[in-house]
């Protein structure tokens, strides 16, 4: 009961949607004051979300039903599924296993594919392209992330979210090694997300709205909510590897430092969608393998380095 | 059943997403819509986002009178859109052909092809009228009188002082 309670409630399904909606506002609100704007109102994702969901919904005669129905479900249940191992209010998580982190990584690549199957499967030409481009993106940005993200990791010798938290409590001063690390993952978080400088996929300006072409209605309104709790979920997992303080705290207190986290890692994430206008594919594919590549591997020979030195 | 009916109608009026559609205007109304989009304007504020794909749009603006050859373009974009779904004829062209009415290659105003729900005249039509009329076509749907023949408001038309540093 209490595990449902936990992945239909809290911290599962319903929490991370108004989250999701939460963060899509202030990503929206700071992008426009940023460019002088007033902005949109409080409630204005919630006001989409529901217009979305009531309106009629397509599905060309062309597409694979099945798959082209399927796939948005599937894309909000992989990323509310990885929040269930990312520590929020102790340095336990709801579950937890030797190797969670692992999981929520691979949970995390599960929307991307789905962006490229329902994209592939609707048939139409721009969406085809666009999740082309999802993929060969997904191959960009993924090994950074994941040399990234792992890398606080080795230094606590775990795989293990409650346990790297354990080691930085123990062991404060040694988040500050990090540092290169976060800005790769969050990088590459913005590939993921494809936000602007790596908003090539949906390319409003190329191919009309990438993988998400042709849907309409009620699935496209779960597929942005995918996009909305994936930010969520992304930026949980920085704020637990990255910014691993505080949560031996009472539950309340981290949990409100949790949110302060999480938004500081999505006010990041506008501020730089704001300043970068969009590359082209190869560039993105290119700065990844040249700079963010070698940048996260600096950062494993510091860790191991750090580790040689300052742990044994 | 009343409270999500009026929570469906809320939302469609908080969240217009529009597409544009060039039905054989002469470009100037175009600009004059890109123009309404730009952060000067924020259309944001009413929830207006720019969208590539008639499948997520709520709104269609055209600009300019429909030509034969543009016809069935329109016609099939504008059943790409899902319902509920609105039109709105943007300039004086798309409103009534204009002064290319009865020209061999035009059909004549937006209405001559499809259900128009709000008129913009105008020549070009200017980026405060644009949003005024598309703010009168979603008021319209919270049960005020139709807005046939939406003018834009005095205050709108009026030009604007030139010179003033913006």
């Amino acid at each position: 009961m209490t595990a449902l309670i936990g992945i239909l409630v809290f911290p599962g399904v319903f929490f991370l949607s108004l989250f999701g909606l939460v963060c899509e506002f202030v990503d929206r609100k700071l992008h426009a004051r940023l460019q002088h704007r007033v902005g949109p109102p409080w409630f204005q994702p919630l006001a989409d979300f529901i217009k979305l969901v009531s309106k009629e919904t397509i599905i060309p005669e062309e597409a694979d039903r099945t798959m082209f129905r399927l796939m948005p479900a599937l894309a909000v249940a992989a990323a509310a599924a990885a929040a269930l191992y990312i520590p929020m209010w102790s340095a336990k998580a709801l579950f937890s296993f030797s190797g969670d982190v692992i999981v929520v990584i691979y949970l995390l690549t599960i929307p991307t594919l789905t962006f490229f199957l329902g994209g592939w499967s609707s048939t139409s030409l721009y969406a085809m392209i666009g999740s082309v481009r999802c993929l060969t993106q997904l191959f960009a940005y993924e090994v950074p992330l994941f040399m990234g993200v792992l890398a606080p990791f080795m230094l606590a010798s775990t795989w293990n979210f409650s346990e790297l938290a354990e080691f930085y409590r123990a062991h404060p001063g040694y988040m500050i090694f990090n540092v290169i690390g976060f800005a790769v993952s969050l990088v590459a978080l913005m590939g993921k997300l494809e936000k602007v400088p790596f908003d090539i996929p949906e390319a409003e300006t190329e191919i009309v709205a990438g993988s998400f072409t042709e849907y309409s209605g009620r699935y496209l309104a779960l597929f942005r909510m995918a996009v909305d709790i994936e930010m969520v979920v992304g930026a949980s997992l920085l704020a637990a590897v990255f910014l691993p303080f505080g949560l031996g705290l009472p539950a309340g207190v981290a949990f409100a430092l949790y949110v302060i986290k999480v938004l500081f890692v999505v006010v990041l994430l506008s501020i730089l969608r704001t300043l970068f206008a969009r590359l082209r594919i190869d560039q993105m594919v290119d700065f990844c393998w040249k700079y963010l590549a070698p940048a996260s591997l600096v950062q494993l020979l510091i860790n191991l380095a750090v580790k040689g030195a300052l742990l044994s | 059943m009343e409270l999500i009916k009026k929570i469906v109608t809320w939302s469609r009026i908080k969240s217009p997403w529009i597409i544009h559609f060039n039905t054989g205007a002469c470009n100037a109304c175009d600009i004059e819509v890109i123009a309404a989009l730009t952060p000067r304007y924020d259309v944001e504020r009413f929830g207006v986002l720019l969208k590539g794909t008639p499948r997520h749009a709520d709104v269609l603006v055209c600009s300019g009178p429909v030509t034969r050859q543009i016809k069935d373009r329109l016609v099939r974009i504008y059943e790409q859109m899902a319902e509920p779904k609105f039109v709105v004829a943007t300039g004086t062209c798309a409103c009534s052909g204009g002064v290319f009415n009865g020209c061999y290659c035009v059909e004549g105003g937006i209405d001559s092809v499809i259900p128009v729900s709000a008129y913009i005249p105008g020549c070009p039509v200017r980026p405060e009228a644009i949003i005024d009329g598309v703010v009168k076509l979603l008021g319209s749907l919270d049960g005020d009188p139709a807005p046939q023949g939406a003018v834009p408001a005095p205050d709108a038309a009026e030009p604007v002082k030139q010179g003033t540093a913006v």
